[in-house]
């Protein structure tokens, strides 16, 4: 019979009368035991072997019980302890007997459960007496037994150590073949070997040699080792898709400033200045640089107008005190409507006639409490509709639309008030995997007190959603710092799934 | 967002139904009042947007309910009796708080909900519509306790507001047994101390006085002497503030609350020395709203009388106005005192559609066609960061905001010096905390503090980011620049300059543009194995292995190779 090299060399090492172990066998015929495996299941596959797979439980020592093969076991030297200070003749005070055991921390505690479990001594009002002659500790023999590479039989000590945790048990399986009818049958017949090569090289496809010859069998079940491989970030790759989406459906993406004056982030959008939102306690306001020169004067006028006396003949402003020198103040964006009020007004790419559509995803600043799903810094999907005539029904749709993208589907608008959008809607949705009910994110029409004073005379909707929330759902990640900024544990990225 | 206590039999008494609180809970979340929990005391908590501010206590939100069920319907107005008391404002009245009105009301019986209704009431008032008592404050007193009747002034009974010297007068506030004086009260009292930079540079306290003396310190605490009580049958309300509208509907607000329990509210004339007002203002208020308007923002066609029919649930009165047409009709629409939240027509828009019912409504995509398109910059980003990432890069997202400490100190430079990162930063005006005082002017102290958090995970760490920086500029638009910049840094046993620079290499040629390295010095860098990196002959940013006393500063035990510079320049 023709046979690869090493599977000859396996067929004859393996015994007629008994199994032996693969890895005797390897050790025999100079193979690795993978290999060696490998070609035992090949010649099992021709019938002439068999294996037998048995578990063999092998037991070693955790760095806690190397701890105590150095140092003893803790109830032992509370005993040691005792028997120091003549507690086997009347119980001693516990401070006495643990101050000169030296026992410390977490160990006290380990040795006065033991030591009364073994025996070693009685504890009673505070003060503890020993037992006499209690001779040697099996679980202190079976650590030092493991440390010296002895096998353990004992059980039950064995059972302890492990519950102990001091002890770590592992199964490992062992296989042993033994020759077959067919296989003593070959080999009295005789065996030829064929070569058997490792890597391919050069030489052998240029010589034609690998026609010849036999490439032996890799264990093409073990684990390799890790590539190291970069990742886009899964709160990027987040953001990618939703711009995918959003490009699909028609929008053009926004550009602008960071840090911007509070005109463009809340005076344009019909943020009256003594509102809660913005008091120093919410938004992060610069002190260098302070104000802002740049500002288109007509629209300046005509958003002081809308806030003090409102739009339209029935129109009513704001009862709120209005400066053009808070207006003028910088401060970090509290949301990317600003670059809205900039585009819309056409102060960013110059009028827009209907129909648009633009959009965001870019990052916004809010002076926060930092918990596990609030950030001070976190992305804003933005987006807006423009049209001569558009209804909440539009907006409806359009929503709809975006959310089944991401497997959200029956949204619900639950009516809400902005200062900027009437009507306003907060949606909801169920989580695609828990089927809980949340906050999806906020929309509405822009008011004509908005709409007005920036020149645009037909109708527009917009809605914001914080991107984080979307990647909470999409990932389950459940705290935000998981997701975003210096905390980020590498291994956190290494592993995160892909998003598509 | 304002949150209400509700008892619900109080509700169920006050709104005329026998519905469980499950389902008065989905009825008020259709109403826009969300369920947040329960109060110690057993009552239902209820968090909803701040518009509807006559929703702040269990009287207006039963009325709400009851339009809701259709036992009321369209604009109903508290009936008042005409005028006996007199509040007259003196010339001596702080110039920073010059406003104030009032009401008496009869025949209050206050049981302890209705009497803790109430102070909640005034407390949510006080921390909305009031911005914390600053623009507008309350003051509850028991009548029977006030002495206004003097002979100077004819019949009428009289109480004063004025302005007092800090340490000018004394009274007993409340919670105290003290006489002391308004500017004690703001040292010494509690409720003195918390309300205190209201009044703070004022040369004068606010005051009011009747026959027997100062009895309320506004907008800070009244005195004992008035305490209201479940025993108290009259009320005087008096409200003073920044602005006089705002102080107006603060009341008009209790008013109707006090009146949905039966009291009877009595006006009061409100004497400045330039003008008299009669309060509380009741008045209605009207707005036109033109059908075609309803039509377009719900996307629905209506019959006139639907439309009616639904403000007439949301508790206003409309008819169709002379003015209009067959084609185009108007409706004019009477509003209730306590709506402060109607600025415009299309308030009374959202009125109809939340009667109508916005959840009725089918969702349609719109039939309007444009073409989708990113941002070049945004292209550009990606590209790079693509780029990056099949280099091995594993692609990082931190905060802008940052500390000095770590984005100069640490580093090694100053602020405001010529190198790269050394840009004054914007900084944040009164910060909370040291780690976000400033915003970044460059990008690798981020990587360097996540190889620091990570110095337990294995090596090689590769890492890069492509995100903002800002630095103060001038002749920009908002006095800064800010820039996206690629950094990147290589954490392993080997890492040298020539790592470094092997990425940048790959990186110019990918995006076309020719790359020079001349050796430059940067104190974040050792010197000799760093360079400025010059794209295209311009120099825009920085390359080198870092230097030993920044590793050490950020406890890394290898050597780091690094750059950084601005993506503009692969465009």
């Amino acid at each position: 019979m023709r046979l690869p090299a090493t599977q000859a060399a396996v067929l004859r090492a393996a015994s007629a009368e008994e199994y032996r172990e693969v890895d005797e066998i390897a050790d025999e015929v100079g193979e690795k035991p993978e290999t060696v495996t490998g070609a035992a299941f090949a010649l099992e596959e021709a019938g002439l072997l068999s294996i037998r797979e048995e578990s063999e439980e092998t037991a070693s020592l955790t760095e806690e019980g190397e701890a105590y093969v150095e140092a003893g076991l803790p109830e032992r030297r509370l005993y040691d302890a005792a028997i120091e200070a003549g507690a086997d003749d009347s119980s001693v005070p516990m401070g006495e007997v643990i101050g000169r055991s030296g026992l410390e921390g977490a160990e006290v505690n380990i040795a006065l459960s033991n030591l009364a479990r073994k025996g070693l001594g009685e504890i009673d009002s505070g003060a503890l007496t020993a037992t006499r002659d209690v001779g040697e500790d099996a679980e202190a023999a079976a650590l030092s037994a493991l440390a010296s590479g002895e096998s353990v039989e004992d059980r039950e000590t064995l059972d302890a150590l492990a519950r102990r945790d001091l002890v770590e048990r592992t199964e490992r399986s062992v296989r042993s073949v033994k020759l077959t009818d067919e296989g003593v049958t070959a080999l009295m017949e005789g065996l030829e070997e064929r070569d058997t090569v490792g890597q391919i090289t050069a030489d052998l496809l240029t010589s034609g040699e690998w026609r010849e010859v036999e490439f032996s069998p890799y264990n093409v079940e073990a684990e390799a080792a890790e590539v190291p491989a970069g990742r886009k970030h899964v709160l990027r790759r987040t953001a990618d898709r939703v711009k995918d989406v959003l490009t699909g459906m028609g929008f053009r993406e926004m550009e602008g400033p960071h840090a911007d004056a509070d005109f463009w982030i809340n005076d344009c959008l019909f943020m009256p200045q003594d509102h809660p939102a913005r008091t120093h306690w919410d938004r992060f306001s610069l002190e260098e640089p302070e104000r802002i020169d740049e500002l288109p004067e007509e629209l300046l006028n005509r958003v002081e107008s809308a806030h003090r006396e409102g739009v339209g003949p029935d129109g009513e402003g704001y009862h709120s005190p209005w400066s053009e020198g808070m207006a003028r103040e910088i401060a970090l964006r509290g949301h990317t409507t600003s670059l809205s009020m900039r585009y819309l007004s056409g102060h960013a790419v110059g009028e827009l006639e209907p129909p648009q559509r633009y959009f965001s995803v870019e990052k916004v600043y809010r002076n926060d409490t930092l918990d596990p799903t609030h950030l001070l810094e976190f992305f804003q999907i933005e987006g807006w509709v423009m049209a001569e005539e558009l209804s909440v029904r539009d907006l409806m749709g359009t929503f709809t639309e975006f959310y089944e993208s991401f497997g959200i589907t029956d949204i619900q608008f639950k009516p809400h008030y902005n200062p900027y959008t009437e009507p306003s809607f907060e949606l909801f949705g169920h989580h695609p995997e828990t089927g809980e009910l949340i906050e999806i994110g906020n929309s509405g029409m822009f008011r004509p007190e908005v709409l007005e004073p920036l020149g645009v005379e037909c109708d527009v909707m917009a809605w914001g959603l914080a991107l984080e929330r979307l990647a909470m759902l999409i990932t389950g990640a459940e705290d935000i710092r998981d997701l975003h900024g210096t905390l980020v544990d590498i291994e956190f990225l290494r592993n995160a799934e892909v998003i598509y | 967002m304002p949150v209400v206590d509700i008892d619900t039999d109080e509700l169920r008494a006050l709104a005329g139904t026998e519905k469980d609180d499950e389902e008065l809970k989905a009825d008020l979340f259709g109403l826009g009042l969300e369920y947040e929990g329960e109060t110690e005391a057993g009552e239902l908590q209820f968090e909803f947007a701040p518009d509807r501010l006559d929703r702040l206590s269990v009287e207006g939100v039963a009325r709400s309910l009851r339009y809701h069920y259709g036992l009321d319907r369209g604009v109903s107005v508290p009936r008042t009796n005409s005028a006996d008391w007199v509040l007259e404002v003196e010339e001596s009245v702080p110039d920073e708080r010059p406003y104030v009105t009032g009401a008496v009301v009869r025949g209050v019986s206050l049981d302890d909900r209705a009497l803790d209704s109430l102070i909640q009431l005034q407390e949510k008032l006080h921390a909305t519509m009031g911005r914390g008592r600053a623009k507008g404050a309350i003051g509850v007193h028991d009548l029977a306790m006030l002495k206004g009747r003097s002979v100077t002034e004819g019949n009428r009974p009289t109480i004063r507001y004025r302005g007092v010297e800090p340490d000018g007068e004394t009274f007993v506030p409340l919670d105290s047994d003290a006489e002391l004086t308004p500017g004690e009260v703001l040292t010494e009292h509690p409720t003195g101390r918390e309300y205190a930079d209201i009044v703070e540079g004022y040369e004068r306290m606010p005051a009011i006085y009747d026959e027997i003396g100062l009895f309320s310190f506004p907008p800070v605490i009244n005195g004992r002497r008035t305490e209201v009580t479940t025993d108290t049958r009259e009320l005087l309300v008096e409200m003073t503030g920044t602005d006089q509208w705002t102080i107006d509907r603060m009341l008009t607000i209790v008013c109707y609350a006090l009146s949905s329990r039966g009291a009877t509210i009595e006006e009061v004339t409100v004497r400045y020395p330039d003008r008299e007002l009669t309060r509380p203002d009741l008045e209605t208020e009207s707005k036109t709203v033109a059908h075609d308007r309803i039509e377009r923002v719900l996307g629905i066609g209506m019959e006139a009388e639907e439309v009616i029919d639904c403000f007439e649930r949301a508790g206003l009165d409309a008819r169709v106005s002379e003015l209009s047409s067959e084609e185009l009709i108007d409706y004019e629409v009477e509003i209730p005192p306590y709506r402060v939240d109607v600025l415009h027509p299309i308030d009374l828009v959202d009125d109809v559609g939340r009667a109508y019912g916005f959840g009725d409504l089918e969702p349609r995509y719109p039939d309007v066609g444009t073409v989708g398109g990113r941002h070049e910059r945004s292209r550009l980003e990606d590209a790079v960061r693509e780029t990056l990432v099949g280099m091995g890069f594993e692609d990082l997202l931190n905060f802008h905001l940052t500390s000095e400490a770590a984005t100069f100190e640490r580093m090694g430079i100053e602020p405001g010096s010529d190198t790269v990162g050394g840009g004054q930063p914007a900084r944040i005006r009164e910060p909370y905390s040291e780690e976000y005082e400033i915003v970044r002017t460059w990008a690798l102290p981020s990587l360097l503090t996540v190889l620091s958090n990570n110095t337990h995970r294995s090596y090689p760490q590769e890492l890069s980011e492509i995100g903002l920086v800002m630095e103060r500029a001038e002749g920009t638009e908002t006095g800064l620049a800010e820039r996206r910049h690629v950094a990147g840094v290589l954490a392993r046993t080997d890492a040298s300059y020539e790592d470094a620079r092997a990425r940048l290499q790959g990186l110019s040629r990918a995006f076309g543009v020719e790359l020079e390295t001349p050796a430059t010095e940067h104190p974040s860098f050792v010197d000799g194995r760093c360079a400025a990196v010059v794209i295209d002959g311009r120099e825009v940013g920085v390359v080198g292995e870092i230097h030993p006393r920044v590793l050490v500063a950020c406890d890394l035990e290898l050597p780091v190779a690094a750059f950084e510079f601005d993506l503009g320049s692969l465009s």
